[in-house]
This record gives structure tokens, C-alpha cells and sequence, in this order.
């Protein structure tokens, strides 16, 4: 028995949550369900995570938007497509993925300024991604006509298993990407 | 009939030009814009030989790739502090520069994607709706984009109100003649001022009042006043004969 051990009831209770909880179960949702006693999260989650190792249960919990999830492992995704009758994988045109990219990196941002950005005109991918909840209106912008600001959901933080948004993988410099096809013949200017 | 054809390469003309920067392997900060321009102009030439519609961003851009193209040909002067003036190109390489980022974070982002469809949430019941849990149980979840979708949905399904049309009895010239020459066959006299009463809106008081002056002018009445500002009468002449 560690000092760091916790107590069977209150893993028990924790694992209880995430099984029933719709959303990922936040550290505020855990305090107010435990009025208070319910102790680190994090630590009961670790704890958790280990145990469903040593017993080879099938499932874990992720850290997602802002809060933890109970998950499938993903060697049984098989079973689970099937018995769900889809891909559990968000189906995005490359237009969707890049307007989500703006709208996540600069948010909040107007229409205006993600067609700036893509040099397209992106209202109809605007409205699917609204529709499908990975987008939201923000507010409104104080400029001229005051346009609707758009930012990300928590359904879009669940969908690409983003703990928050401090998690979207960093902008890569220009230089970083240009290189990228051609890193093979570089090696090869190098050793001439 | 025209065949639409999506062509789902290049998600706009920055992605476009993105792509015959990379396949030349052109520096992008010391762009050789006549080339790049007669390259993209040559694939919008075969987009319309192709009976494809351009969409306006690819015009656009062409137009400003031009535009460079004019400018990269003046002799560019320096100013006083030996400085040169602003490349032409600078702005057209910032877009594409910003542009690239967000294109390949795209990218990055499908992979998530992509990672994390091989985990499927475990649990997550819904417990049948309850009544009287508060506010809080109804506004869970709720955007201002669902609002906006809600009240969009409800006014459709309003009925639609067409103003209502009310079809305007027509009348005629010749009635309103004959209601006159009945009400003198009978009076012999009558006011003018109560000529007018009987007549129920506006449109009526006109063709009784032309009526009035139609039979004037074939003599079949006269109209007479006392004296000034007094009652005016009217007499049919038929009656007196």
C-alpha cells in the first residue's frame, strides 16, 4: 500500500462517472458530483489507467477537451465499427479541414478573415461545420458591419482528441514545410 | 446539357499557385512572377477549354498576378534613404506564406482525426429527459448558431401571409348615372353633398362625381347654388321638361 493509493470506492466511483457521463467528465464536474472530496482527478485517473493495464480490460481513459473520456482500445475499433455501423473517424473534405484549421488557430475570427486566409470563399463549408457543432458563433466583431466571430467547440476538441486548444500541434514555419519533399535530394546536395 | 466537373486538386488559386511553386521548386520569397503567371494562366486557358466554369477567386488572382507582373516591370525607383521600395510581390507572397501554414496544420489536423476515430467512446448514456431539473438541463448545450437555426426553422414554418387582396368591385360610369337619375326621378331635388354620402369609399366618390359631370355635359341635370358656399343642388333637366 503507496501512500498515493486511493481508496477501491473512489475508483470505483470515478470509473462509474466516466461510464455514464455524455461529456468528457471535467475536474469541476468530478468536485461538484463529490461535493468537494473527490481529490486530484488526475491522480485518480492515472490510477485508473493502470488498473484497466494489469486486468486487460478493454478500454482506457483520454485526456479530451478539458476532461477525461472513457475510450475503447483501439486494436477493437473493428468490432465497434461494425456495431455502430460507422467509422468513429470524422469524415472532413480537404476544404473543411483547412477552414476548422483557421477558425482554430485564430479564433475568434470572421468569415471575412478566413477567406483572406484561404483566398476562397468559405460561407457553405462555414455552415457545415456550424451544423455539425465543431464551430460556433462567438460573439460579434466590432468592426464595420460588426460580423459574426467564429470558434471551435468542445465537439471539435473531442473529435481530433484535443485535451484544449494549448494542444493544437504547433504552426510550422514555411521553410519547415517546403523542405519537407525534398529532404531526400538535400541529403544528397549535402554529401556531394 | 453541361457536365459539371469538380476538380478536387487545388482547393483555390493560392493552393494553385502553392503547387507550381512546389513542383519548380521556386523560392518562394524571390517569386519569378512572369513565369508563375504564364503557368497559372495557361491552366485557367485549360479550365475554359474544358468547358469548366472559373470560379472568381481564380480571376481575381489572375488579375493581380498581372498587376505584379506591370509593376515587377517599371523601373523601380529608390527613395531617399536608399531604401527600396516595397516588392510588388510582397503581398501576394505574405498570403501565400500564411496560406501554407494553415494548409499543412489542415493536414496535421485530418491525422488526428484520423488517431483518434480508432477510439470509441465507451458509455456516455442518456438518461431519459426529466421534468423540472431548471433552466440549466434545458439550455445545456445550446449555441447561438442553434438558436439562430430554431427561429430560421419556425419561420418557415409559419404559413405564409400573403397580404390580403381585396378584389375591388368595379364600378361603373354608367351605374353611378343611373343611381343618380333614379334618386332625381324620385327627390326631383336632391343635395349634392348627400349624392356623395351614399357612396361607400373613395373610389366610389370619383365615378359618382364624374358621373355627376358626364350628365352636365349631356344636359341631363343642372346644378344649381342659392348662393355662395350654399348647398348645392341637383336637378334633372328630363324631370323639369
Amino acid at each position: 500500500m503507496t501512500e498515493a493509493m486511493i481508496d477501491l470506492e473512489l475508483l470505483q466511483i470515478t470509473e462509474l462517472l466516466l461510464t455514464a457521463s455524455p461529456e468528457p467528465l471535467t475536474p469541476a464536474k468530478f468536485n461538484q458530483v463529490m461535493d468537494g472530496r473527490g481529490g486530484d482527478l488526475e491522480t485518480i485517473i492515472t490510477q485508473l489507467n493502470d488498473r484497466f493495464e494489469q486486468q486487460a480490460r478493454p478500454v482506457e481513459i483520454v485526456h479530451v477537451a478539458g476532461g477525461y473520456q472513457l475510450v475503447s482500445r483501439p486494436e477493437h475499433r473493428h468490432y465497434l465499427q461494425k456495431l455502430h455501423q460507422k467509422s468513429g473517424r470524422l469524415a472532413l473534405s480537404r476544404a473543411a479541414l483547412e477552414t476548422i484549421a483557421v477558425v482554430a488557430y485564430k479564433q475568434p475570427i470572421t468569415r471575412g478573415d478566413i477567406e483572406q486566409i484561404r483566398g476562397v470563399s468559405s460561407g457553405s463549408v462555414l455552415r457545415t461545420l456550424l451544423e455539425r457543432g465543431l464551430v460556433t458563433v462567438k460573439g460579434r466583431d466590432e468592426g464595420p458591419g460588426r460580423p459574426l466571430l467564429y470558434g471551435t467547440t468542445s465537439a471539435f476538441l473531442q473529435a481530433f482528441g484535443l485535451a484544449g486548444l494549448r494542444d493544437l500541434p504547433k504552426l510550422r514555419e514555411i521553410n519547415e514545410i517546403m523542405g519537407e519533399g525534398e529532404a531526400p535530394e538535400a541529403v544528397a546536395d549535402a554529401a556531394e | 446539357m453541361a457536365y459539371s466537373v469538380h476538380l478536387d486538386n487545388f482547393e483555390g488559386p493560392l493552393d494553385l499557385l502553392l503547387y507550381f511553386i512546389q513542383r519548380d521548386k521556386i523560392d518562394i520569397y524571390d517569386i519569378p512572377i512572369a513565369q508563375l503567371a504564364g503557368e497559372y494562366l495557361e491552366y485557367l486557358g485549360m479550365i475554359k477549354a474544358l468547358n469548366l466554369a472559373v470560379a472568381g477567386e481564380f480571376v481575381v488572382l489572375a488579375a493581380s498576378l498581372m498587376r505584379i507582373k506591370a509593376k515587377m516591370l517599371l523601373p523601380r525607383t529608390v527613395d531617399e534613404s536608399e531604401e527600396l521600395m516595397e516588392d510588388p510581390r510582397q503581398e501576394l507572397v505574405d498570403q501565400l506564406v500564411n496560406y501554407q501554414r494553415f494548409k499543412s496544420a489542415a493536414v496535421e489536423l485530418g491525422e488526428l482525426a484520423e488517431l483518434r476515430g480508432a477510439y470509441y467512446p465507451v458509455g456516455g448514456m442518456e438518461l431519459p429527459a426529466s421534468n423540472g431539473n431548471g433552466v440549466q438541463e434545458y439550455l445545456q448545450d445550446v449555441s447561438l448558431f442553434d438558436l439562430m437555426s430554431v427561429f430560421r426553422e419556425v419561420l418557415g414554418r409559419m404559413p405564409s401571409t400573403e397580404p390580403l387582396r381585396m378584389a375591388m368591385e368595379p364600378i361603373k360610369l354608367d351605374d353611378q348615372m343611373s343611381v343618380i337619375r333614379r334618386a332625381l326621378d324620385s327627390e326631383g331635388k336632391i343635395a349634392f353633398k348627400e349624392i356623395l354620402l351614399k357612396a361607400v369609399d373613395r373610389h366610389e366618390v370619383v365615378v359618382t362625381f364624374l358621373a355627376l359631370l358626364e350628365m352636365v355635359k349631356r344636359q341631363q341635370i343642372v346644378v344649381l347654388q342659392a348662393d355662395p358656399f350654399g348647398e348645392i343642388m341637383l336637378q334633372g333637366l328630363e324631370a323639369q321638361a
